[in-house]
């Protein structure tokens, strides 16, 4: 028996057992993941309204539309502004946050993380509807209060700018714990003798935050940039559907919200489709970008 | 460590300032839904109701299926935890024990995407859904939400923090793969396996988006599609239910957190993701 | 036959060879000692033994079988790991009898079984504890215990006592024998610790490079080592190994010269070799202040205490040999005479790094044979 036969046997005999343990997920991730996909890159070569039973090949004229169209830079603007708020708010807030209650205070940690995790159990919708409430401009308990000072709320859901500042602070209500958690159980995993030493030899916080928390976590930091991203982009969907609906005039709307209601308000699949696809690129050289712009000094954990 | 009161104290009461706005609409929404609309109105500082009713839940209950929509969500959300987990532990189990062709292939395909935005697969799902004929029925809400890959990747990681040892030792005691998993594995990642649990859960339970196109007849919404229809951009006449549904859809998740609270803290800050 | 033989076996990971054809045979009912550097491939030999490493290429033989395609479960095997892989969630009772109930063993037989182990390995208290409320020696004794009662022809250990302290090995060591004499299993035991393989090992396999350098007693392995890495690993401080020319009945050092005895020149002469490497044990070379007939002139370059003896580092033109002293009275610089013991020598081939044997002459003599004192 040469040695080739011997591996090769061992191997095949095993393998269908591993197979028919990843079966199920297979079978529901090729119906409801691979196959969508790849059907939805078919449907934004076409013009279909979901309903006629024909589709018209357009090639590559949704892509075009899309990339001609000055709205769609407003809405890729948009979701630009929506990145940028999410990526302070629940990567960079969480980070000092997670580094704080985990190096630096002593007391109320498991208060803290409890609490800061709790509204990630909290539907967004619910979320949605109690800051429509206690933000609102004229009756809700934070004009109030300003009223005090003299100050006017602005009528944020209709006011460029504010809207997406508004939904942004709704969505990270929910995301923060979340991220916040994942980040500090990598800082809780760095080892306390480095940071010891490094406070023996009296370096400042600050230093020890970006010299050595930093780099330490930075597999994990990199895990919650892209989540941020990807998925508070999708989070900040329900908060736009259930207040504005895009309003006013698209100022609230970002990538993932308009391919939705190309979709599924103008019926125009094909549109959509192809501004999903445009948005995934825009994501994959994202990531691309950030990995290999950090990962000169990554450092895996484990 | 030894830390100067003058940084410590600032911190603290910047957490404690962010932990107010964050628990605020909590407390607010449920003071709320026991007032009056009048009384949300004139009173909106005060949080505790000055003659607490249950007018705003009887308004609920009386003009929606409310029963039926609370056993819906939570029949799709239990089915949904149901299958997750188990796809989940099986797959990472074949990740984890298994040398398979394709194999990191698989895995990078599965997990990645966790990484792709819904939109890229909504309207192919949409179409299957019609074509099976499961529009407007809750099977249509599961079946979509079963494709995720976080619990193969959570799962995988806590399988791999087990001594690789264990296994071998049961494999010498000739031990099947079905007694390695129900006696080894599965009592070792039980804190991980009920935090995914949990998360599943409270994800479907929470879930907006997928019901958002299937469910059109109220008979057939969960929580979340029935507190949207109390939606209107100026508050409305209909606040204070809203107030009311908000909290019928919040309490079993805060009541599953709190309950599992330290078990779920503990394996997100420890199994971890890396 | 309970025997394991190796025939030309082979393992790689990729392209990395870590096993490279080995070729033996452990005999039945002995306790064979895998010993070697950390990394020369001792864990993944016992590992393929076991069944939980595929072997790449030859056959491996248990019970007169081969056993390349039998899965670990049918080997009749039991294993102590480095770790103990105690299962964290089982008490006592349970992880030493888990095994057994899976196996369908009677209730009545596992009993008796688990009884004797407790008592033997003094576990008895202690049933109902988990792993991590026992001390380190507790634990290795559960994993011992459990080993046995699976009463397997094959035994195998994977540095089972290097988790322990240094008094705490001792008395497992006995343990250990004292569970062999019962059982008679075939063992065989990884260790990088040379002490653990004279005092454990009924024969020892030298490994080094995923190669095997001897097998043989204890004895042989120290006082007849069959190539210069053998002589060097075993002993400590290691062997003095310094390459040297062969003329005439000489051993030439650069300019010095040293008389081999006449049984030494038959052997040298016989084996037709004239680059020769010349060993000598520390212990075996005896430094003095003053010449003497037959010696070779160095100057001390440094003194470490051993603890029981003095190590002198002597500077012997240009090779580092070390020398074992009662005395410390030795300074750096100062010109000593080195005597090697003639009946202790060893003689390679400096080519093949082989030894060119030992005069059948030494044989007769008992010093040789006498059981000789390591250091810990
Ligand atoms: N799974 C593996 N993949 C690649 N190399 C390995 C693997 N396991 C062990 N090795 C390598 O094989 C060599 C021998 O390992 P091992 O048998 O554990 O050594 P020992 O037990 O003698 O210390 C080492 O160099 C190790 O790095
Ligand atoms: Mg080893």
């Amino acid at each position: 028996m040469s040695a080739l036969t011997t591996g090769v046997k061992r191997f095949n005999r095993e393998n269908w057992k591993a197979y028919f343990l990843l079966f199920p997920s297979l079978l529901i991730f090729a119906f409801f993941m691979f196959w969508p996909f790849i059907y939805t890159i078919y449907l934004s070569f076409f013009d279909w309204n979901m309903i006629s039973p024909t589709k018209e090949f357009v090639g590559l004229q949704n892509y075009i539309d899309i990339l001609t169209d000055p709205k769609s830079y407003n809405i890729f603007g948009n979701t630009f502004i929506y990145i940028a708020i999410l990526l302070v708010l629940n990567c960079v807030v969480p980070y000092v946050f997670a580094f704080v209650i985990d190096m630096v205070l002593k007391r109320f940690k498991g208060f803290y993380k409890g609490a800061l995790f709790m509204p990630a159990f909290i539907s967004l919708v619910v979320g949605s509807i109690l800051f429509t409430w206690i933000l609102n401009p004229v009756s809700g308990p934070v004009a109030i209060i300003l009223g005090w000072f003299g100050l006017e709320m602005p009528i944020w859901s209709k006011m460029d700018g504010w809207v997406i500042f508004v939904l942004s602070l709704i969505t990270s209500w929910k995301v923060f714990g979340y991220n916040f958690i994942v980040l500090y159980a990598s800082i809780n995993g760095i080892s306390r003798e480095l940071i010891e030493a490094a406070r023996l030899d009296q370096v400042p916080l600050w230093r020890i935050f970006f010299q050595i928390v930093l780099p330490m976590s930075s597999a994990t930091g990199i895990y919650v940039f892209i989540i941020t991203i990807v998925q508070g982009l999708q989070y900040v969907f329900t908060p736009i559907k259930v207040i504005t609906q895009g309003g006013p005039n698209y100022a609230s709307s970002n990538a993932i919200y308009h391919a939705y209601h190309e979709a599924f308000v103008l019926y125009r699949t094909g549109h959509s489709a192809a501004l999903s696809i445009l948005t995934m690129v825009i994501f994959l050289v994202l990531l691309f970008i950030e990995i290999k712009f950090v990962e000169r000094g990554i450092y895996y954990e484990n | 460590m030894k830390i100067n009161r003058f940084v410590s104290i600032p911190w603290h009461l910047i957490f404690i300032a962010t932990i107010f706005i964050l628990i605020f609409p909590i407390i607010f929404a449920v003071g709320s839904s026991f007032k009056s609309l009048q009384d949300a109105y004139n009173n909106v500082l005060n949080i505790i109701p000055i003659q607490p009713t249950l007018e705003n839940y009887q308004i609920f209950f009386n003009s929606l299926p409310a029963i039926q929509i609370t056993v819906n969500t939570f029949i799709i959300a239990a089915v949904v935890t149901i299958f997750k987990v188990i796809t989940s532990f099986l797959a990472a189990y074949a990740f984890v024990y298994f040398q398979f062709r394709g194999k990191t292939v698989l895995y990078f395909l599965l997990i990645s995407t966790i990484f792709i935005p819904f939109t890229v697969t909504m309207i192919p799902n949409y179409l299957i859904i019609s074509k099976i004929g499961l529009t407007d029925s809750i099977w249509g809400v599961i079946l979509p939400q079963l494709a995720d890959a976080l619990g193969i990747f959570l799962m995988r990681q806590s399988m791999k923090t087990i001594p690789m040892s264990l296994i071998e030792v049961a494999q010498l005691d000739n031990l099947s793969h079905v007694q390695i998993m129900r006696d080894i594995v599965l009592p070792l990642i039980k804190p991980a396996v009920t935090s995914t649990g949990i998360w599943f859960f409270i994800s479907s339970w929470n879930e907006y988006v997928w019901p958002v196109l299937i469910l059109k007849t109220t008979d057939n919404f969960t929580l979340p599609l029935a507190l949207q229809m109390y939606i209107s951009s100026e508050g409305g006449t209909n606040f204070t239910v809203a107030m009311a549904v908000s909290v019928i859809t919040m309490i079993i998740p805060l009541a599953l957190y709190l309950a599992f609270q330290r078990y779920i803290v503990g394996t997100f800050t420890s199994s971890g993701i890396k | 036959m309970k025997e394991i033989r190796f025939e030309n076996v082979w393992k790689s990971y990729g392209k990395t060879e870590v096993v490279k054809g080995l070729n033996f045979t452990i005999k039945e009912g002995e306790r064979l000692i895998l010993l070697g550097p950390s990394g020369c491939g001792k864990s993944t030999t016992l590992r393929m033994i076991a069944g939980l490493e595929e072997i790449t290429s030859g056959e491996l033989y248990m019970n007169d079988r081969v056993v390349n395609d039998v899965p670990s479960g049918k080997r009749d095997v039991a294993m102590v790991f480095q770790n103990y892989a105690l299962y964290p969630h089982m008490n006592v009772v349970d992880n030493i009898t888990y095994g057994l109930r899976v196996q369908k063993v009677p209730r009545s037989e596992t009993r008796n079984r688990l009884d004797a182990a407790l008592k033997m390995l003094k576990l008895e208290g202690y049933e109902n504890r988990l792993p991590k409320d026992l001390s380190g020696g507790q634990r290795q004794r559960v994993a011992l215990a459990r080993a046995v009662v699976k009463k397997s022809n094959y035994f195998l250990l994977d540095e089972p006592l290097s988790n322990l302290d240094a008094q705490l090995r001792v008395s497992a060591r006995k343990e250990l024998v004292k569970i062999h004499e019962l059982y008679r299993q075939t063992i065989v035991y990884v260790t990088h610790d040379q002490i653990e393989a004279m005092t454990v090992g009924d024969r020892i396999a030298l490994m080094n490079e995923g190669k095997l350098q001897m097998l043989d007693t204890p004895e042989n392995v120290y006082h007849r080592p069959a190539n210069i890495f053998t002589a060097k690993f075993i002993g400590s401080p290691p062997t003095n190994v310094v390459e040297v020319t062969y003329l005439d009945g000489k051993i030439m050092f650069g300019n010095q010269s040293f008389q081999l005895s006449p049984m030494w020149v038959k052997q040298v002469e016989q084996s037709k070799t004239s680059k020769v490497a010349f060993g000598i044990r520390p212990e075996h070379l005896e430094i003095n202040k003053t010449a003497n007939k037959n010696t070779l002139k160095g100057t001390v370059k440094y003194v470490e205490n051993q603890g029981n003896s003095y190590g002198v580092y002597v500077d012997l033109q240009g090779d580092e040999v070390i020398a074992l002293s009662e005395s410390k009275y030795w300074s750096q610089g100062e010109t000593v005479y080195l005597k090697p013991f003639m009946n202790h020598i060893h003689l390679f081939n400096c080519e093949t790094t082989n030894s060119i044997g030992y005069p059948a002459e030494l044989d007769q003599e008992e010093t040789t044979l006498e059981r000789v004192l390591i250091h810990e």
